[in-house]
C-alpha cells in the first residue's frame, strides 16, 4: 500500500475553565421567552412559519424548554431551562464537519461556525446532543419592513447553511474593541449577550470563566451549578443553576 | 459515430469551436475589466487635489481610528470649507460659472440631499472588517488604499480577498504567538 503521509489525528482537548461562560439560573427563570426574542432579533434569525415551525425547522438558537414528569395526578413540571449552544470545551460538533466549517475558537474558546464554510451537510447538527443546532431549510421571506431591523454586525445567513448561538460574539468583539481602544481590561458584566440584556429576571448571567473573580465563576462554583450531559465529556460552558425553590414556585 | 466523426472534420464546425471559444475568452476577459474599473460616483471628487492641501484622510473619513466603517463624509462636511470659500462664495461669481462638479456639490448641501457616494472598498456580508485596530496599529491608510494624492477618485487598489488579509496578519505576528491565535482565529471576521 502507498503511504499518502495522512497525519494521524487524534483528539486532544485540555480540561480548562474555558474563556467565556453562561450561568442560568433555573430558580428565577419564568419561562417568558423574552430571552428568545432577543436572540432573534439580535442575531437576524429569519422566521420560518407555522408550517415549517410545525416540521422542526424553527431557527431559534435558544429554546426554553419545560416538560412534564410523573403520573397523572402527582405531575410535576421540570424548571424552564433555556438551551441554547453550550460552546462545548470539547465538542461533538467540530471533528465531524468535513469542511472545516464548525471550528474552534483558540482565542475565544467558543464553538464558531464559519458560514461561507459551510456546505450543509448537516453532520454537526446530528452529533451534537443539546440539539442546539439549526439548519435553513429555505431561504425565508422577510417581507418589508422587516430588512430595516437587521443587526449589520450578524451575517444573514442564506439557505443551506447551519447555525447556533455564538455567545454574541458580535457583542464580545465589541466590548474588547472599547477596552482596547481606551487603554483597559474588559470589565466584568461589560460584555452581555442580547438574552442576559433581555432577562427580566436576569437568571442570565455572563463573563469571563477564567476570572476567578467574574460573577459567573462564582455562580458556576457555588455548589448549585450542573451542566447539561457532562457525563459525555463535552465540557460544556453554561451552568444551570439548579432549583431550590426558594421563590415560592412549586411546578 | 461516422456521422459525429465527420461533423468533426468539416471545416465549418473547427471554425464554429474556434469561434465559440474566442467569444468565451473575450467574455472572460470583459467580465475581468468590468472588475477592476472604480464605480461611477456621484462627484468626481480630486482626492490629489485635497490630499495636496495637507488635509488628512482622518477629516472626511473620520470613523476610521475609532470604530468599524471609516465613513465617507456628507454634503454638509463638504460645505463647511467650501461653503467658505472667498472665491466662490463671492455674489459676483454666478453658480452657473463654478467648475461643474462645485455646482454638484452646492446643488447637494443648498438643497440638503445627502450625497450617495459608492463604497469602492468592500466585502462580502459574511466578514467584519475593522478599520480602527489597524489604524490603531499604525498601518498607513495608502497601505490598503494606495497612494490618494496621486489619485482624483477612489480606485481599488488591491484585490481584497482572504489570502490578503492572512498574509499580512502572519506576517505581523510572527514574534508573537497570543497574537497570532486571535488575529488568525476564524472568529475574529467571520461571524
Amino acid at each position: 500500500m502507498a503511504n499518502h503521509n495522512i497525519p494521524e489525528v487524534k483528539a486532544n482537548w485540555e480540561e480548562t475553565s474555558g474563556v467565556w461562560g453562561m450561568s442560568i439560573d433555573m430558580d428565577v427563570c419564568s419561562g417568558c421567552q423574552a430571552c428568545v426574542a432577543a436572540c432573534a432579533m439580535e442575531n437576524n434569525i429569519a422566521f420560518v412559519g407555522e408550517e415549517d415551525s410545525g416540521y422542526g425547522r424553527s431557527l431559534h438558537w435558544l429554546r426554553v424548554e419545560h416538560t412534564f414528569e410523573g403520573e397523572y395526578p402527582e405531575v410535576e413540571a421540570t424548571p424552564f431551562q433555556p438551551i441554547g449552544c453550550q460552546q462545548c470545551g470539547h465538542a461533538p460538533c467540530e471533528p465531524v464537519c468535513p469542511v472545516f466549517a464548525s471550528v474552534h475558537s483558540k482565542n475565544e474558546d467558543l464553538n464558531l461556525q464559519v458560514y461561507n464554510r459551510c456546505v450543509g451537510t448537516r453532520y454537526c447538527a446530528n452529533n451534537c446532543p443539546y440539539v442546539a443546532r439549526v439548519f435553513n431549510m429555505r431561504d425565508y421571506e422577510r417581507p418589508e419592513p422587516l430588512p430595516n431591523q437587521f443587526n449589520p454586525d450578524v451575517t444573514v445567513r442564506r439557505r443551506g447553511i447551519m447555525e447556533k448561538c455564538t455567545f454574541c460574539i458580535q457583542r464580545i468583539h465589541q466590548g474588547q474593541d472599547k477596552a482596547k481602544a481606551d487603554g483597559r481590561e474588559l470589565l466584568d458584566g461589560e460584555v452581555v449577550p442580547a438574552c442576559a440584556q433581555a432577562c427580566p429576571a436576569d437568571a442570565i448571567v455572563f463573563g469571563r470563566l477564567d476570572d476567578p473573580e467574574s460573577k459567573v465563576s462564582k455562580l458556576s462554583k457555588a455548589g448549585r451549578g450542573v451542566k447539561l450531559i457532562e457525563e459525555l465529556g463535552t465540557l460544556p460552558r453554561v451552568t444551570f443553576l439548579e432549583e431550590e425553590k426558594t421563590y415560592g414556585r412549586t411546578g | 459515430m461516422q456521422k459525429v466523426l465527420d461533423l468533426i472534420k468539416n471545416p465549418s464546425f473547427k471554425i464554429a469551436i474556434l469561434v465559440f471559444v474566442l467569444v468565451a475568452f473575450s467574455a472572460g476577459l470583459v467580465g475581468i475589466y468590468f472588475t477592476q474599473i472604480p464605480p461611477e460616483q456621484p462627484i468626481l471628487f480630486p482626492h490629489n487635489r485635497h490630499v495636496n492641501l495637507q488635509i488628512q484622510c482622518l477629516y472626511c473619513h473620520s470613523g476610521a481610528w475609532k470604530q468599524a466603517s471609516a465613513g465617507l463624509p456628507t454634503e454638509q462636511k463638504c460645505w463647511a470649507c467650501h461653503g467658505q470659500l472667498k472665491k466662490y462664495f463671492d455674489p459676483v461669481v454666478p453658480v452657473s460659472e463654478w467648475p461643474i462638479e462645485l455646482q454638484k456639490l452646492n446643488d447637494y448641501a443648498v438643497n440638503n440631499k445627502p450625497i450617495k457616494w459608492v463604497p469602492v472598498y468592500q466585502v462580502p456580508d459574511f466578514v467584519h472588517f475593522n478599520h480602527r485596530p489597524h489604524v490603531a496599529k499604525g498601518v498607513a491608510c495608502e497601505t490598503c488604499h494606495g497612494d490618494m494624492s496621486k489619485k482624483t477618485v477612489a480606485t481599488l487598489e488591491q484585490t481584497v480577498n482572504m489570502g490578503w488579509c492572512i498574509d499580512c496578519h502572519t506576517k505581523k505576528s510572527a514574534n508573537d504567538p497570543v497574537l497570532q491565535a486571535k488575529l488568525l482565529d476564524c472568529g475574529t471576521c467571520h461571524y
